[in-house]
């Protein structure tokens, strides 16, 4: 066991440090900030000097050494478009990110698991087929179109629920469905590919035959060891939802990270990015380290140094 | 849940109503829905729209354009030209800041040279480094010198925010960033990041107060969310919507349309050094071939207005009685057979996703259609500006593209395109080099405007681009806003009103 966390360990520097350094590079490659910080008017003269106030006017590998030492010391510098620590733009974007992501997942595996176990044990069920054409429209709509249904249906239409920006709980429900109808879609897929595995197995046989009631049977058997598959969708679909809300945050005015990415991206505020990039890959890293772990919390026959016993 | 808050908050109305007749009538929050949230408040350190829209209420300026578009005292009361290159301001001295000190003319004095030291790297720095020295010449008056005869000075000026130099000084740039004060009609509030920023009335402003106690600017990305906001009765006002979205609204219960035509001009920039559009023939083709009108009605929504030149009534340069070429596909094909193979050989149409890309496919069609061969290229703003801005040996061929100076004087806009020292150009004309230098150099209005005839008369001639139309912007709001939007795309509150 701690052989393996310190082989983990090991890999988690060195991934993020190759992340670090990838998008460092992939973004400068795409020019400077400069052009859109001025106005039109502004002659090559100002443009240079802007430039140089910035310090984009240096080599690359100065800046480039300029980060790694700033990086080492905790310090993930100051955005040059908004003017403020890059951590700051972080930190008060991060809540509303896990909020978002958690009423997701919520949404995802409260509707996800259960319908796939009702595919599974009724697959042949004519309503468990129109179940299926369902969940799959789900996993079809796109969420800018799916997201602005919602809002006309329930905001403005009925009036329910407040059509964009934050809140009260009330903000976060149609997000949260927008998003989370996305990620259901495979979370009652593989629930189902995995339960109907389990169920063709010969201990299933033998239990039903022997009159193991099958609510008991999915309790105590069926439900640990079809998991881990779901375990591992989970950990996926977490990091999805993280980083990859960018259409719901943009259509209900959700103040998440991904919004903030992609508007970095698009004026090159190179160190936000960096900062982002750098917890997205940290995130990552430690939910795939969690899902390993609870592997073999869940499986005993998991070992996690490698070694059989 | 929510319906149950909505009772409880017609119980209280209701009650405040039986308590108070006539308080209710009054809007006490305006909400705004911006596209982003401001990049920064201090006016000093950024220049995009969604900070201007909302610094513009914080701080004063030395003058301001009225609704009109004319240049009106603000903080100062008069001025006059001590010589061609020397204005001296006189100052009102009943101007506070919000932190209850009083306005002199030491901050005039220090936001002038705030935004003009080069060290402090101000994007807006190309605007005003015409000004060399800012002085103090007594406690109500400033004296500003130019490196020489600049009349865009004024319409520069209107930009320029007055700053506190004791706050400044005592807190340095990054804390006053986070919370700016200023001497305008509102104070800042908060600013809740990627949310909104909030700012409350000045009750003490010295000229007209704002009508609400308070505003709150949100940043709603999506326009069809900001639209969905209005007819939900959510927001107040809604900012840059396209012509559909505005269809929609008006059939709204809750919201309504309002438009402006703005000081921008949409054109068809073309590199003349390059082939095909270095032949002038081709360029005439291309000319005959765009149906200005077409692009305004038929798809951007009657919003916007074809111009002849390459300006808006709302400059100063902008003249009555040029002839450009009109829309004649006719003409235009018989130029391009008469220009030979060479004509048809493969353009690239430069263009970002910011503009709007039906009218860049319209564009692309109807030079299809009269026989050229043009292929839309599309890039990101950085990336565009970036090679925009690179000179005539690697301008692309064609670009489609918006300009806007914020100053309202034509050399904001033709200097900067046709003037080689500019890495816009690449029209490399002498003659048009020559009147656009005489043009600056003059304070006389009447003689920049022949010079500016003459300018314009070249462009219509040789066509170093095409004028396309001058740009509407579409706006949002609730039924009871009374607003008019000005072609500066400020947004002052203390110019609206409520009328419920």
């Amino acid at each position: 066991m701690r052989r393996f966390l310190l082989r983990r360990l090991g890999q988690v520097i060195g991934t993020i440090f190759g992340v670090v350094t990838l998008i460092f590079f992939l973004q400068r490659l795409t020019g400077d900030p400069t052009y859109l910080l001025v106005p039109e008017t502004a002659t090559q003269a100002d443009i240079d000097a802007m430039r140089a106030a910035l310090g984009f006017d240096r080599p690359l590998i100065v800046q480039y050494l300029a980060f790694l030492k700033q990086i080492a010391s905790f310090d993930l510098g100051r955005s040059v478009i908004q003017n403020v620590p890059v951590w700051d733009i972080i930190a008060s974007r991060l809540p509303y990110t896990l909020q978002l992501a958690g009423g997701a997942l919520l949404v995802a595996c409260g509707l996800g698991i259960p319908v796939g176990i009702i595919l599974a044990l009724y697959r042949d069920h004519p309503a468990s087929r129109l179940l299926a054409s369902v969940v799959l429209a789900a996993q079809s709509m796109p969420t800018f179109w799916s997201g602005i249904i919602l809002i006309l249906i329930f905001a403005v239409t009925l009036g329910w629920l407040p059509p964009s920006s934050t809140g009260g709980i009330e903000h976060l429900i149609m997000p949260s469905i927008a998003l989370g109808l996305l990620s259901m879609a495979t979370f009652a897929r593989i629930t189902r590919t995995s339960l109907l595995d389990e169920l063709s197995k010969e201990y299933v046989r033998t239990a039903r035959s022997r009159g193991v009631p099958m609510g008991l049977l999915l309790r105590r058997h069926l439900a640990r060891n079809a998991s881990i598959p779901v375990i591992t969708v989970a950990a996926l679909e977490i990091s999805n939802l993280l980083a990859g809300a960018v259409i719901v945050e943009t259509v209900f005015a959700w103040p998440g990270l991904g919004q903030v990415t992609v508007q970095s991206i698009l004026a090159r505020d190179f160190l936000v990015v960096q900062g982002i990039v750098l917890l997205g890959a940290f995130v990552t890293v430690a939910l795939n380290l969690a899902a390993d772990l609870l592997y073999s919390a869940v499986d005993p026959r998991i070992r996690l140094d490698g070694s059989r016993r | 849940m929510v319906r149950r808050g909505r009772g409880l908050a017609a119980v209280v109305l209701g009650l405040c109503l039986a308590a108070a007749p006539g308080a209710l009538l009054a809007k006490e929050k305006l909400t705004v829905d911006l596209v982003n949230e401001p990049s920064s408040l201090d006016p000093h350190v950024q220049w995009n729209p969604d900070s201007y829209y909302v610094y513009r209420n914080i701080f004063d300026n030395l003058i301001t354009r009225d609704d009109k578009g004319n240049i009106v005292p603000q903080v100062a009361t008069s001025w006059k030209y001590l010589s061609d290159t020397e204005i001296e301001f006189t100052l009102r001295d009943d101007v506070t800041f919000h932190d209850g000190q009083k306005l002199t003319a030491e901050d005039v004095a220090f936001s002038v040279q705030r935004i003009t030291d080069p060290k402090f790297a101000s994007p807006q720095l190309g605007q005003f480094n015409k000004i060399i020295k800012a002085e103090v010449t007594s406690p109500t008056t400033v004296k500003l010198t130019t490196d020489g005869p600049y009349p865009a000075l004024l319409g520069q000026l209107v930009k320029l925010s007055i700053v506190p130099k004791h706050l400044v000084d005592a807190v340095g740039k990054d804390a006053f960033n986070l919370k700016p004060v200023g001497s305008g009609p509102y104070k800042f509030d908060g600013w809740q990041r990627g949310v909104q920023v909030t700012l409350t009335a000045n009750d003490k402003y010295w000229g007209t107060k704002g009508p609400f106690a308070s505003v709150a600017f949100r940043a709603v990305p999506d326009a069809a969310t900001r639209v969905a906001n209005l007819q939900a009765g959510t927001s107040d006002l809604a900012v840059t919507l396209d012509s559909d979205l505005a269809a929609q609204l008006k059939n709204s219960p809750k919201a309504k349309v309002l438009s402006v035509l703005t000081e921008r001009v949409a054109y068809l920039a073309m590199n003349i050094q390059k082939p095909p559009v270095n032949d002038p023939k081709v360029r005439e083709a291309i000319a005959y071939a765009i149906d200005k009108d077409g692009l305004v009605e038929g798809i951007l929504g009657g919003y916007d207005k074809a111009v002849p030149e390459m300006l808006s009534p709302a400059h100063v340069g902008w003249v009555e009685g040029i002839e450009p070429r009109g829309y004649d596909l006719a003409k235009s094909k018989a130029l391009i057979t008469e220009a030979g193979a060479k004509a048809k050989q493969p353009i690239s149409l430069l263009t970002a996703p910011v503009y709007d890309q039906r009218v860049v496919q319209a564009i692309q069609q109807m030079l299809t259609e009269a026989g050229l061969t043009v292929n839309i290229e599309m890039t990101d703003m950085a990336n565009w500006l970036k090679q925009m801005q690179s000179g005539p040996d690697s301008i692309p061929q064609m670009a489609f593209s918006r300009w806007s100076c914020a100053c309202q004087d034509a050399d904001g806009v033709l200097f900067p395109l046709l003037h080689s020292s500019s890495g816009w150009a690449n029209a490399q004309d002498p003659e048009v080099e020559r009147l656009l230098v005489e043009a600056r150099q003059s304070l006389d209005e009447k003689k920049r405007l022949s010079l500016y005839r003459a300018v314009h008369e070249r462009i219509a001639k040789e066509l170093f681009l095409v004028p396309l139309y001058q740009v509407g912007i579409i706006y949002g709001a609730a039924k009871g806003l009374q607003w008019q939007p000005t072609p500066n795309e400020s947004m002052f509150l203390n110019r609206m009103t409520w009328k419920d």
